[in-house]
């Protein structure tokens, strides 16, 4: 009896000691701690956009951005193009505009709403009053259609900061290759800004 | 080089005697136990198809098919091979002309996704796209990506509603989309009993279709819900499949397979961006390279108030929430 007793006394520190290891090792506390985030946040070297190798340039029409992004330059789909009956002068001369119903019959599809009730914007806060094919801000530069941002800015100047980075709006169809995004209008109407309620495209259905 | 290979191939037509090209002890071992094999499985699970509905080409691509190695540990070569088998196989089964990539990671490359919650409107044409491009199946209405309807103050997706039918966006509603995160530390892998899934170098975890046994594990090892299990093969219209498409990504998955969001391999790796993140209306969605400090992700990361969903497992997954 006295031997076994002898026996397990020597064993018992043993065990501890063993055991201490073992939750020492295995600690869950000290392991997550570090984060793979801090290895992504410590490379500073600017990433090589033609390293991928297959990537397609947009084929939209673009122009350079009048921004700088991250110290660089980036484009902006043009937006010219897509505005119907553009150019505006080759209505809008130094004649004045006589037809019957002409502007029910050219811009009735028009519908402002922009700027919060009782301060609704008007035509020519955005367009210039004497050159219609240009815009105008409220510093009275001229401001040319595909650079809309440039106007948009003044008031959105928080839409505009985030759209320069790269948390508002989007990139056209890469993510390597030159930074193209899209233009405010490519988006958002001018005229009346915010998306329209609508269905949902497509419904989902319970997990399996 | 795909076709010569072909060509070879259809020299001996019937599946013994290709087997038994070389007639060395250990070939003739092998084709001895693989034909064992293949008989006890076709009595077993009926997977050796109709022998009289398929051409004798078909059956030997089936059969070829049927012994290939897990992905990771294919050469180019043998990656080139099963790639040529699978077109061959689709253009004989379906008339379908597809293109099969196996685009390794972009070096220097690390995906990271970003959702903004506060301009998500549930319009839903990031879950359409989706279906369109990975050649989901339209029979059981099997979706990667949910949105989730959320009451204002609520952060959790199962807090919401993630069957909502009706015009949006709500008043004092938002919209929270949930995916495959491609989590750093991913349970799913974990959980893999035959290691078909696996975190790739540039951080999409993928599948291997081939290699996966069903069993579901990974499944229940995710704490997003982000993975799918499909109950048959996918039925899409011809003329709605995508035919670009990758190994590892939006190819025709066989029966009872586990598949998953894969940031659209068969896009990202050659530089485009994921579906979801074109079809966006609102711009809700951001990706990118999380090691380009020039990024649109890491400016998000460095200039908006971000967070992750269930953070505190440790899962570390490249999917972020942020708010303007």
């Amino acid at each position: 009896m006295k031997r076994w007793v002898h026996r397990t006394a020597g064993l018992l520190p043993t065990a501890f000691l063993l055991l201490l290891l073992i939750l020492a090792g295995a600690q869950p506390g000290a392991a997550s701690e570090k984060s793979f985030l801090d290895e992504v946040k410590a490379v500073n070297t600017p990433f090589d956009n033609r390293s991928v190798a297959q990537v397609l340039p947009v084929t939209q029409p673009t122009v350079l951005a009048k921004e700088d992004y991250q110290g660089g330059s980036f484009r902006v789909l043009a937006r010219k193009q897509e505005i119907e009956r553009f150019k505006c002068s080759s209505c809008h001369t130094d004649k004045e505009v006589r037809g019957k119903n002409a502007l029910e019959l050219t811009h009735g599809n028009v519908v402002v709403q922009h700027g919060r009730e009782g301060n609704a914007l008007s035509c020519i806060d955005c367009h210039h009053p004497e050159d219609r094919d240009a815009l105008e801000d409220k510093k009275g530069r001229k401001i040319d259609f595909d650079h809309s941002y440039q106007l948009c800015g003044q008031c959105h100047f928080r839409q505009k900061r985030d759209w320069v980075g790269g948390a508002h709006g989007k990139r056209v169809e890469n993510w390597a290759g030159d930074r193209v995004v899209y233009n405010c209008t490519t988006c958002h109407d001018p005229h009346s800004p915010k998306f329209e309620k609508r269905f949902p495209v497509i419904y989902a259905v319970p997990l399996n | 080089m795909r076709e010569k290979k072909i060509d070879q191939d259809q020299k001996s037509e019937n599946p013994t005697e290709a087997l038994e090209e070389k007639s060395s002890r250990r070939s003739f071992l092998k084709g001895l136990s693989i034909g064992a094999a293949a008989v006890s499985a076709s009595l077993v699970t009926g997977c050796v198809p109709d022998v009289g509905a398929a051409t004798s080409e078909e059956l030997k691509l089936r059969w070829q098919e049927f012994f290939k190695k897990n992905y990771r540990l294919m050469t180019q070569d043998e990656k080139d091979q099963t790639v040529a088998r699978l077109e061959r196989l689709a253009s004989l089964r379906d008339g379908m002309e597809l293109q099969i990539g196996t685009e390794p990671p972009v070096e220097q490359v690390l995906y990271g996704y970003a959702f903004n919650i506060t301009r998500c409107e549930g319009f839903m044409e990031c879950v359409s796209a989706c279906i369109n491009e990975n050649n989901l199946d339209r029979k059981t209405n099997t979706q990667y990506i949910r949105i989730f309807e959320m009451e204002p103050g609520k952060l959790d997706p199962s807090e919401g509603n993630g069957n909502f039918y009706h015009e949006v966006p709500v008043e004092n509603k938002f919209y929270m989309g949930t995916q495959c995160f491609h989590c750093e530390n991913a349970p799913c892998i974990k959980a893999c009993p035959t290691k078909a899934t696996w975190r790739e170098p540039d951080g999409i975890v993928v599948v291997d279709y081939d290699w996966c046994i069903g069993c579901r594990y990974c499944q229940a090892a995710c704490p997003y819900y982000g993975r799918r299990f499909n109950w048959g093969e996918s039925e899409v219209p011809k003329d709605e499949i995508t035919q670009k498409q990758h190994y590892l990504g939006n190819r025709k998955r066989p029966m009872g397979k586990m598949e998953k969001c894969t940031f659209c391999i068969q896009r990202t790796r050659k530089g485009k961006l994921p579906a979801c993140v074109e079809a966006c209306p609102t711009g809700s969605r951001v990706f990118g390279n999380l090691l380009d400090p020039d990024s649109e992700i890491r400016y998000v990361l460095k200039h908006k108030k971000v967070f992750r969903m269930k953070e505190e497992l440790g899962t570390e997954p490249k999917f972020w929430y942020f708010i303007d």
